[in-house]
């Protein structure tokens, strides 16, 4: 169809929509609100989601996306990459050939030596194809034909805050758009009761309480505020103000909101108005999200068998595992982008205390997750992310032998996992050396892996751009960024 | 309507086609823009018609917020009469599509190209060609290479993921036909006033700004809208809006309706003006582009003290300091001749920038981003230039080089502030100790209001302390009721940022064997299995042999004093002590590593068995470092705090309990050994100190208590008046007028710059990277600009000096953006950061110019500024919009009608609060915490192992709840929620135009947010107190929140409303009661709880109109 005559269409659409219910609660706006509402009124015209123009470029292979965010950097010396070198080197100064004279971080920098530190534990060949993966991550060893291990990536921040807002933001620096952010303003919301971009917090039990994380990493940045993620917590107030205030219920609510939309709508044709109706609209929405949120976070019509296998973190709100089963269902409702961040990876001290704990944190729970998408038909176009801002080093930070002893962050080589819509699984990318310190095969830039999630949707992240500063902003940024199409399907 | 460009003429046409096509169609389609409106969406279709690209090229690029009306509007950035002007029409095709590789950088450019300036544009190149020869379309190699059918030939380049319409073909066609004309980018040519445009509308006009506007009008053949002073209602809302930033009272428009003086409009704004309001509401806008923030911003986020910065700012608009100064200063008023501490503050808004002290970062790499983040901000607030794309290379679009870039970096680079720095509360270096420059006039009544108060305290009422003491003796008596101790079986003790230092003895005892600062221990336990409810956590602490003279502790006995020298006054000799800062618990399911935040237990009462004065136990509620509860060493045997819960917890269903002891006190004052005990039945402590316990005892012996000695009754009237909770709203006022007296006579602390003692030397970094220096940079002015006739030399001051002279051709203009953007929600030029070629071409070049010239005329006052063009007849016009008028230009970029847009975010809450009467007009100070949900910091903070602030939000009370949003502490990591779903932004970087959106977020804070529900009913209450009859007061209310009456229909609407809350609420005295309880302050209890509740809901309808959150 002609894009004007698609756009008649859907004027079309619209105005009967608005005049056939009044249809001002059912109207769509902002990000939270998809142009789908017609889709009980109008079956005919098939429901569009309120992306952007042309998008998505090509056919996606994945609606969604779940970013399980390791937040502060997991030792991919110790989980993924493993190198027998390691053990066989263990307590020796690393070669300097290894280690180069590439800049560390102020806290190791200093140090007189550098031992390497063999892993922490033992692992196993997995899967079909052998995967190496640690006896620290029991679980995931069994998901290891779905996944695709990538250890090739790499960054050029060392430190966690500008890391961290670099690989969830695309910039080092504050002020730019969160990758949930750019995909909700591409693509639009499928859900009429949700927010498009939900974001969720959990503490590990490595590190207590982990680095501080920051609203900016599921922030918009310089697009419009409503393309922001939104917050989901424990308890009563999932969402922030959702709960009607002490003494109103329901009911009370639903007239006085009738009330209110008669008073706007008046006034609005009085003063020709567009901005009334759009609000009338929103108090709609968040209407609606009273009852859908409620309910989306009520896990008490999960089987046990459910609940048994996310683990028994399961039943403390707030924890990794119990955000793990509310990503499932949001994903179930459609939510396009569902980012969980899990602090607490950040080991430079006692890692052989701390590392265990918190591989339990995730380890069962997102192998239960994979597996529960999969069961139900929605691994299939949802991307999986397991990510972090950067590895850590094969050398100890502190003495060898010291308890304290841990590692430090690592940003030339680390390893991430996707699995789901579009890449595939049972395979590994990216090759490191024999210290897995440096890349030795296929560098996989954090900005290639934006471009690669963004591919996945269907968007060809060159020209997917907003104008801000004089210049067209994109996630992948100004330098050539490539899709890794090696592990996709 | 004339349209320069055939894709936009198609636009409309289409549009007028679907206008056209059944008037049922028509209506349908004015309804659906006016559903599309809320941003994001008219850009949004904009994009699905495909014409993104031209779209952003000839509109406006900053394509968000009001940006979203692109698809309709003419095109106001165009000529009317039809002629090109280079500037305007061909400049932007290039620039976007061609500049990237044939631009000002010479590294990126492409076969030696260059087609920014006619010189080069115009020669022979290498390759023969001529890429524009003027006259000749078919000898211009460029026309050639736009229209080749050849792809690999074709320009853009396919790569480049441009592409040229056929409107701007033939745009560049004609453009060479006509002799190919360049002229220099109209914001680098300094300003000239042009002849006032003759109108034929001689009577609409009421000053200079209405001539241009008017023209430009009847040049598209639109009349403007009806003025707004026929309705006087709306005239005193938009001025008291836009000036004050709080709307008029119900009396204030009336009293200016009825004003019959011709002057009246101007009286009022000069009300207005000189309003100590005005200063706030200015400041705003300054505050988002200066990135002010209370916190570092970077990793941990710690707190840092620039209110003092603020108060200058409020203060420089109040005294309409002129705007050349208030730069001056700002950048460089250190170096002014004898500056005072007053220039000195100034100095902080290029130290508003982020900071860190996360460990392990590389201090030169820090120091650059400091600096970058300083250039930025200078390009974007003042002179609407995008500085920042010029850091990695020359700039792509403006004559920007790399090397001006550094220079410019270079005059920032000279501060003597380090790598790492700011934490403890403490600011990041270098600070001065000053007081306020804020001229607020409310001591006298600050010191008088402390009189009175404290004589209140110090006179209680008998009958009232008497009825507390019969409370306590209740108390009392009930202590220790059925209690059982139930030593807890410990699973795990972690803690932040150490894996080691700790045992766990017999499963019971948590014994620290190597002490330090700043520590929480979180200790996992299992409960006992018992159905009797748990009713509170006791922690004991023992004497332990490790610990100095064998004491509770490692740290000094006398305690206080935290963070200073660890071990000068270590008395080893002396019992070793602790101070426990904050204790928190949770009860899970299952066993958590950490107390888990999300199901903190609320604690009801917190005792302990012995106490320091200044360390009293309730203090261990407060998570702060900076107080907390310590142990009289003088004890002897153990120690211990219980904390009784508000609702006991159920061990059948959370058999598991995590408690975190906080020691966050510095000084070692960690403890040596304890233990968790849960208790049931009642704790048999008392937060009551011994002689008050003796007293009230020896009441119940004698049970006479009116035979109290006067000494003895002075002494319980003391204690009820200093600890009691119904005397606690008078201590609290009290706290805050000292806190006030104090800000207004003492010295504080806030961030400067200055020169270091050795400036460090600044390089051009290769690709901006601060490891890859190269050339050695002085300080130095962009060249391409026009420069200072003196040498000033080379420090701030001369970029200063530079950046204020008449000849710079951007700070004016920016600076008349800037302000008409905040009376009309967008600028003349709609990119107000970005004057360059990539920005908006002016939709009124003369006017802006005009306005720029005028205000430097008039010695930069800025209020002559604003009060000439809220005077203008474009000001007042009424804002309704017809359906033509939204369809011919919905983003008003024309201003054929008055300007109407959401109110910010900060307005939002602000006009609530004085609408509900609770508002407390007190200007500037220290920021405040109202009402927010839950502990947001302390879930994304680091929290129990920092001595950075503002880890662990602790909310204000008192008249600290009802100060105006600009004075909101403003934590960039966690904002405030209820401020950032209405867009304000984080302040992590410089925003000089918040978009606006509208999302339900939004909607879930006015409802229910505590601020707004608590100002629902004390707008109630105002209702209440009014004289009349429902309608009378329900009329007085609408308008004290609109501005104007209800008409019959709405007051139909609200009566029934009330009617039926009235019915609900009769009905249920509960949920009336319950809708009374939010918030802090007092309810006036004469007032019928029903009557009182039906009227809150009805406020509530008020303050959500669509109307009380929009600026008509």
């Amino acid at each position: 169809m002609h894009p004007f005559e698609e756009l008649q269409t859907t004027l079309a659409r619209r105005a009967f929509l608005a005049t056939a219910s009044h249809g001002l609660g059912a109207m769509a706006l902002a990000s939270l609100l998809p142009a789908s509402s017609a889709r009980a009124a109008d079956s005919t015209l098939k429901p569009k989601s309120n992306n952007i123009a042309g998008l998505p470029h090509f056919a996606p292979t994945a609606k969604r996306v779940l970013c399980l965010f390791q937040s502060e950097g997991f030792s991919h010396v110790d989980l993924f990459d493993y190198k027998p070198t390691l053990t066989k080197h263990h307590g020796e100064e690393i070669p300097p050939s290894i280690k180069g004279t590439q800049r560390l971080t102020g806290m190791t920098s200093r140090q007189a030596k550098y031992p390497v530190v063999a892993p922490l534990k033992e692992g196993r060949a997995c899967g079909q194809h052998g995967t190496w993966i640690s006896d620290f991550l029991p679980h995931t060893q069994t998901i290891a034909d779905d996944i695709c291990i990538v250890k090739s990536m790499h960054t050029e921040a060392i430190n966690h805050d500008p890391a961290i807002t670099y690989m969830n933001t695309g910039n080092q620096q504050p002020g730019y758009a969160s990758m949930g952010a750019w995909v909700n303003y591409g693509l639009g919301s499928e859900n009429e009761n949700l927010p498009a971009f939900i974001a969720m917090v959990s503490q590990g039990s490595g590190k207590n309480p982990g680095q501080p994380i920051f609203s900016r990493l599921w922030g918009n940045g310089f697009l419009p505020s409503s393309h922001q993620g939104v917050g989901l917590r424990p308890g009563a107030n999932p969402v922030l103000y959702l709960a009607n205030p002490p003494g109103t219920d329901r009911d009370q609510r639903r007239a006085f909101l009738d009330d209110l939309a008669q008073l706007n709508r008046q006034r609005a044709a009085e003063l020709g108005d567009p901005e009334t109706l759009a609000r009338i609209a929103a108090y709609e929405m968040a209407y609606r999200m009273q009852s859908s949120v409620p309910e989306l976070t009520d896990l008490t019509g999960e089987s046990a068998a459910t609940l048994e296998a996310y683990g028994p973190d399961v039943h403390r709100p707030g924890s990794y595992a119990a955000n793990c089963l509310i990503a499932r269902r949001l994903l179930e409702r459609d939510v396009r982008f569902v980012q969980l961040f899990h602090r607490g990876w950040d080991q430079h001290i006692a890692i052989a205390r701390q590392l265990p704990n918190q591989c339990r944190d995730v380890d069962q729970p997102t192998a239960a997750l994979l597996n529960d998408l999969k069961q139900r038909g929605l691994l299939k176009d949802t991307l999986v992310l397991f990510n972090t801002e950067f590895g850590r080093t094969v050398f100890s930070q502190g003495q060898l032998g010291d308890p304290n002893m841990g590692r430090d962050h690592h940003g030339r080589c680390f390893t991430v996992w996707l699995a789901g819509g579009g890449i595939r699984g049972g395979m590994e990318y990216g090759r490191t050396d024999d210290f897995c310190y440096n890349i030795a095969e296929n560098p996989v830039h954090l900005h290639d892996l934006h471009a690669t999630v963004l591919h996945c949707l269907g968007i060809d992240h060159e020209r997917f751009s907003f104008p801000f500063r004089g210049l067209d902003i994109r996630l992948t940024g100004v330098e050539k960024a490539r899709v890794v199409k090696e592990i996709l399907v | 309507m004339s349209l320069a460009c055939p894709i936009e003429r198609s636009i409309a046409a289409c549009n007028n086609a679907l206008l056209a096509t059944t008037p049922v169609l028509q209506q349908f389609t004015v309804q659906l823009k006016m559903e599309f409106l809320p941003a994001p969406h008219l850009s949004l279709i904009a994009e699905q018609f495909m014409l993104r690209d031209f779209v952003t090229q000839s509109m406006p690029r900053f394509a968000i917020g009001c940006g979203a009306w692109l698809v309709t509007a003419i095109s106001v950035t165009s000529a009317a009469d039809g002629k090109l002007d280079f500037g305007r029409d061909i400049r932007p095709i290039l620039a976007d599509n061609c500049f990237r590789c044939h631009g000002p950088d010479a590294k990126q450019r492409q076969a030696g190209l260059r087609l920014d300036l006619q010189e080069d544009a115009t020669k022979r190149q290498e390759s023969g060609l001529i890429a524009v020869v003027p006259g000749d379309v078919a000898k211009s190699a460029l026309i050639a290479r736009i229209m080749t059918a050849d792809k690999s030939e074709r320009m853009p380049p396919a790569d480049s993921n441009k592409v040229l319409s056929e409107a701007q073909k033939d745009l560049l066609k004609r453009w060479i036909q006509e002799g190919a004309g360049y002229a220099q980018h109209w914001s680098f040519i300094p300003p000239q006033k042009a002849p006032l445009p003759t109108v034929a509308n001689q009577k609409w006009v009421r000053n200079e700004i209405d001539r241009f506007v008017l023209a430009r009008l009847e040049a598209e053949n639109l009349p403007p809208s009806a003025s707004a002073s026929t309705d006087r209602r709306t005239l005193i809302r938009r001025l008291s809006l836009d000036l004050t930033g709080l709307p008029p009272s119900a009396e204030e428009v009336e009293a200016f309706v009825s004003d019959v003086d011709p002057k009246a409009i101007e009286r009022l704004a000069d009300r207005l003006l000189k309003s100590p309001h005005f200063g706030e509401r200015l400041a705003l806008d300054w505050l988002d582009a200066a990135r002010y923030a209370d916190t570092n911003g970077f990793s941990i986020d710690g707190g840092r003290n620039m209110w003092l910065w603020r108060d200058w700012v409020i203060q420089a608009f109040n005294s309409n300091m002129p705007y050349d100064r208030f730069l001056l200063e700002q950048i460089a008023g250190d170096h002014l001749p004898n500056p005072t501490p007053s220039m000195l503050i100034a100095t902080g808004f290029q130290r508003n920038n982020m900071v860190t002290h996360e460990g392990g970062t590389i201090p030169e790499e820090n120091l650059t981003n400091y600096n970058v983040d300083r250039v930025k901000t200078l390009g974007e607030a003042v002179l609407g230039l995008t500085l920042a794309c010029a850091q990695c290379h020359d700039h792509k679009y403006d004559p920007i080089t790399q090397r001006d870039y550094y220079q410019l970096f270079a005059f920032f680079n000279s501060v003597s502030d380090i790598g790492l720095d700011g934490n403890a509360g403490k600011n990041p270096r270098p600070e001065l100790q000053a007081r306020t420059v804020l001229q607020s006039g409310d001591q006298p009544q600050v010191e008088a209001d402390l009189v009175r108060l404290k004589k209140l305290l110090a006179h209680p009422d008998p009958a009232a302390v008497t009825a507390w003491a019969s409370a306590q003796k209740q108390e009392l008596a009930e202590r220790g009721q059925s209690l059982a101790l139930h030593p807890l079986e410990v699973l795990k003790v972690s803690t932040p940022n150490r894996g080691a230092g700790w045992d766990i003895e017999s499963s019971r005892y948590v014994k620290i064997t190597q002490a330090s600062d700043l520590v929480a221990y979180d200790v996992s336990l299992k409960l006992p299995t018992t159905t009797t409810p748990i009713t509170g956590i006791r922690v004991v602490f023992h004497p332990d042999d490790a610990a100095p003279g064998g004491g509770w502790g490692y740290g000094p006995s006398e305690g206080p004093a935290r963070r200073q020298s660890k071990t000068a006054d270590k008395k080893p000799d002396l019992k070793g002590n602790f101070v426990l800062t904050a204790f928190s618990a949770s009860a899970d399911a299952v066993a958590g590593d950490q107390v888990n935040l999300n199901q903190l237990l609320s604690v009801r009462r917190v005792t302990a068995n012995s106490w320091q004065d200044a360390y009293p136990p309730e203090n261990c509620l407060d998570p702060r470092n900076e107080n907390g509860w310590s142990p009289a060493v003088d004890h002897e045997g153990n120690v211990h705090l219980t904390a009784t819960f508000k609702q006991p917890i159920d061990a059948t269903q959370t058999p598991y309990a995590t408690v975190q002891v906080n020691f966050g006190h510095g000084r070692s004052q960690v403890a040596a050994r304890f233990e968790m005990i849960a208790i049931t039945g009642n704790d048999d402590g008392s937060p009551l100190p011994a002689d008050i316990i003796t007293l009230l005892e020896k009441d119940t012996v004698e049970k006479n208590a009116a035979a109290r000695s006067p000494e003895e009754i002075d002494r319980l009237s003391t204690y009820f008046a200093n600890h009691a909770d119904s005397t606690r709203r008078v201590r609290t006022n009290i706290a805050n007028l000292e806190e006030r007296l104090a800000v207004l006579t003492r010295e504080f602390p806030t961030m400067v710059m200055d020169v270091a003692a050795k400036p460090r030397d600044t390089f051009i970094l290769h690709r901006g990277d601060y490891s890859q220096p190269t050339d050695k940079v002085e300080p130095g002015l962009p060249g391409f600009l026009p420069n200072l006739s003196e040498s000033v030399g080379t420090n701030r001051l001369a970029l200063a000096r530079w950046i204020v002279m008449r000849e710079n051709p951007l700070t004016a203009r920016v600076a008349v953006n800037r302000a008409w953007q905040m009376l009309f929600g967008v600028g003349l030029v709609k990119t107000s950061a970005d004057f360059g070629t990539q920005g908006e071409y002016p939709s009124h070049p003369q006017l802006l110019d005009w306005l720029a010239v005028d205000l430097m005329d008039c010695g930069w006052d800025q209020k002559a500024l604003i009060r000439k063009i809220v005077l203008s007849a474009t000001y007042q016009q009424s804002s309704a919009a017809t359906p033509e008028l939204l369809a011919r230009d919905p983003a008003n970029r024309l201003m054929a009608r008055g300007p109407r847009f959401r109110l910010s975010a900060e307005l939002i809450r602000d006009s609530a609060l004085k609408t509900s009467g609770l508002f407390v007009p007190r200007v500037g100070g220290p920021s405040v915490n109202p009402y927010t949900p839950g502990d947001l910091w302390r879930e994304i903070s680091h929290y129990g192992s920092t001595p950075a602030t503002a880890q662990a939000f602790v909310q204000d009370h008192g008249e600290k709840l009802y100060r105006r949003s600009l004075y909101t502490f403003w934590k960039r990591t966690a904002p405030p929620p209820n401020m950032t779903v209405f867009d304000a932004p984080n302040r992590e970087t410089c925003v000089v135009a918040r978009p606006v959106t509208t999302t339900p977020l939004q909607a879930l804070v006015l409802l229910n947010d505590v601020q707004f529900v608590e100002a629902a009913r004390a707008f109630a209450e105002q209702m209440l107190h009014r004289p009349g009859g429902d309608h009378e007061r329900l009329s007085w209310g609408f308008e004290e929140a609109t501005s104007r009456p209800p008409g019959d229909g709405e007051l139909k609407v609200l009566t029934a409303a009330l009617n039926r809350e009235r019915k609900r609420y009769g009905a249920n005295q509960q949920l009336a009661r319950e809708l009374l309880s939010a918030g802090e302050s007092p309810r006036d209890e004469r007032l019928s709880i029903v009557e009182h509740a039906a009227w809150a809901q009805v406020a509530a309808l008020i303050l959500n109109l669509s109307e009380t959150v929009t600026r008509n």
